[in-house]
């Protein structure tokens, strides 16, 4: 009896310490990230580099201003989740609503395989066909332009709103739907005035997770946006060339001086992208949960 | 069972010979009822004798299953409702329908009642006058008329399913369908509905499936008793529970199975 109590709680906190391990993997990145990060401050004042207009890190003026890469990421992310947003949601009704079960479990495993492509293959794929296909549609002198990387990006994110939006267009309790039919509503009304309500909490998460997924999504945009560190304007700036913060760091980190004020930089735009990105893991878990439908 | 057929004035539902398959299994057999208007008709028996499946033929929910084949005629008003060119909406404005555990839609009181008249077309002018009519019917306005704002699912159980009985009416249906409106709730909830319902026969044709025998004797005139896939029995209400025909009705009556 003794020796069976030791074998549970010994399996017990061999499990523990292992997802333990995950928490403390977060803390340590956390800790080196913000600590190299914040040793820009020695060189630049945080003002200036929230709010400076110019990234010139390597002349002898050099400037470390965020804000041309800050709108760099911003313009594409939101470029992409306007393109993938109604995509996805469309698709995750046709699969969870309209499609034969058939035809569901067939469409299914294409959108995981779409989720697990690397993301430099998309890269490839965006430089090949999507880069020369916007340049002669546009007549521009590159193709390699926010839209590009606005296309890829919501192709990227499109699995990820498809399965959560499904996910949650699923779980609306099916009584729902046959309170509305027996009311004499017709299929399609019956989506679009009680179940897509109903399920637009889990809906707005997959929007943010798609979100989170473009915004820190690195080679393919580094691939085809054309990596130029000004601020776009809006909207035609979504033609020309910019440069995400994490085109940044994957461009010129293998070029600096470690301790250098540009290596701390870099680090600077790291925190920035991480607390970002975490924000949006946070809203888009705190909606799950909050207007999560209650089935009894 | 043609002999269970009872020559009744004015049937308002006629089921003739009406067989049901869920793929290779047959839920239905042979069932044959006329059911008169302005009359509480309600069907008995025990789990899985299909008394459900049989109420959701009327109007037409069986169509949501895939491999639900049906064999037979149903008449509503004389019409065919399998015919071809009948339209499942229009019949479903027709037959209203009940379920057993309450579903409000997750948005404001007002909206659930209002949510049936909007989408057949009722203008925005007419739609007060509408959900207080219903409301009222359903014996909840009082309950209600300050809070109509806010969403259904703050009320309790019973108000709920009573706000599902008022959804249903503001269609105006001419035939309301319950199945097993008070399997969920309390006591005093259940006594509430099976009042409205006895109200509601005035206006409306009611069929109601329901696992509780005191219930179908309380509130009904006519009653079936089912029994794996088959109609035992059907007639008046009083004959059945007092002078059964069948000893199967008479074992399941007394309690002896079910």
């Amino acid at each position: 009896m003794f020796d069976r109590n030791y074998k549970e709680k010994s399996i017990e906190s061999v499990l523990f310490s292992v997802s333990a391990l995950t928490v403390i993997i977060l803390f340590l990145i956390c800790l080196f990230l913000f600590r190299d990060g914040l040793l820009l401050f020695k060189a630049t004042s945080l003002l200036d580099f929230l709010t400076g207009k110019f990234w010139y890190p390597t002349s002898v003026n050099r400037q470390f201003g965020l804000l041309p890469l800050f709108f760099g990421s911003l313009l594409v992310t939101a470029g992409a989740i306007l393109f993938a947003v109604p995509l996805g949601i469309a698709s995750a009704i046709y699969i969870s609503e309209i499609a034969h079960p058939k035809v569901a479990d067939f469409l299914k495993p294409f959108i995981e395989i779409l989720a697990g492509i690397p993301s430099v293959v998309f890269g490839f794929f965006g430089l090949v066909i999507l880069v020369p296909f916007v340049r002669t549609t546009f007549n521009l002198p590159t193709g390699q332009t926010a839209l590009t990387g606005s296309i890829m990006l919501g192709i990227m994110a499109l699995p990820t709103i498809i399965t959560i939006s499904e996910d949650a267009i699923s779980s609306v309790p099916s009584t729902l739907k046959q309170g509305s039919l027996a009311l004499g509503a017709t299929r399609w009304q019956t989506i679009y005035k009680v179940i897509i309500p109903a399920a637009l909490s889990g809906i707005s998460a997959a929007v943010m997770l798609g979100m989170g997924r473009a915004i820190g999504e690195t080679m393919t945009v580094m691939m085809v946006t054309g990596n130029t560190a000004i601020i776009p304007s809006f909207p035609g700036g979504i033609l020309d060339p910019v440069r995400t913060m994490t085109a940044t760091i994957a461009l010129e980190m293998g070029e600096v001086p470690q301790g250098s004020a540009h290596f701390h930089a870099l680090f600077a735009v790291g925190s920035v992208l991480f607390i970002i990105t975490f924000l949006i893991n946070l809203l888009a878990d705190s909606i799950k949960k909050r207007y999560r439908f209650k089935v009894d | 069972m043609t002999e269970a057929v009872q020559n009744v004035a004015q049937p308002q539902i006629e089921v003739e010979n009406l067989n049901l398959w869920y793929g290779e299994k047959q839920a239905l057999k042979d069932i044959s009822m006329h059911i008169p208007k302005n009359s509480v008709t309600a069907l008995i028996g025990p789990s899985g004798c299909g008394k459900s499946t049989f109420i959701r033929c009327l109007n037409r929910m069986n169509d949501l299953i895939k491999n639900c084949r049906i064999e037979g005629k149903i008449s509503i008003e004389g019409k065919d409702i399998y015919g071809t060119g009948v339209d499942v909406v229009d019949l479903r404005k027709q037959v209203g329908m009940v379920f057993q555990k309450p579903n409000p839609f997750p948005m404001s009181i007002y909206d659930n009642i209002a949510y049936g008249p909007r989408i057949h077309g009722v203008t925005k002018k007419g739609l007060d006058g509408v959900v207080e009519g219903a409301l009222r019917s359903a014996a909840i306005w009082d309950e209600t008329s300050d809070r109509l704002k806010s969403p259904a699912l703050s009320l309790s159980g019973g108000q709920q399913q009573r706000l599902c009985i008022a959804r249903t009416l503001a269609v105006k249906p001419e035939i309301i369908l319950f199945d097993e409106p008070c399997s969920a709730l309390d006591p005093i909830s259940t006594s509430r509905i099976e009042e409205l319902i006895m109200n509601l026969k005035k206006d409306y044709t009611i069929v109601i499936v329901t696992h509780n025998m005191q219930q179908a004797a309380r509130i009904s005139d006519h009653t079936g008793f089912f029994l794996m896939g088959e109609l035992i029995e059907f007639g008046q209400t009083r004959q059945i529970f007092q002078n059964p025909k069948e000893q199967s009705t008479e074992d399941y009556i007394t309690g002896r199975f079910g």
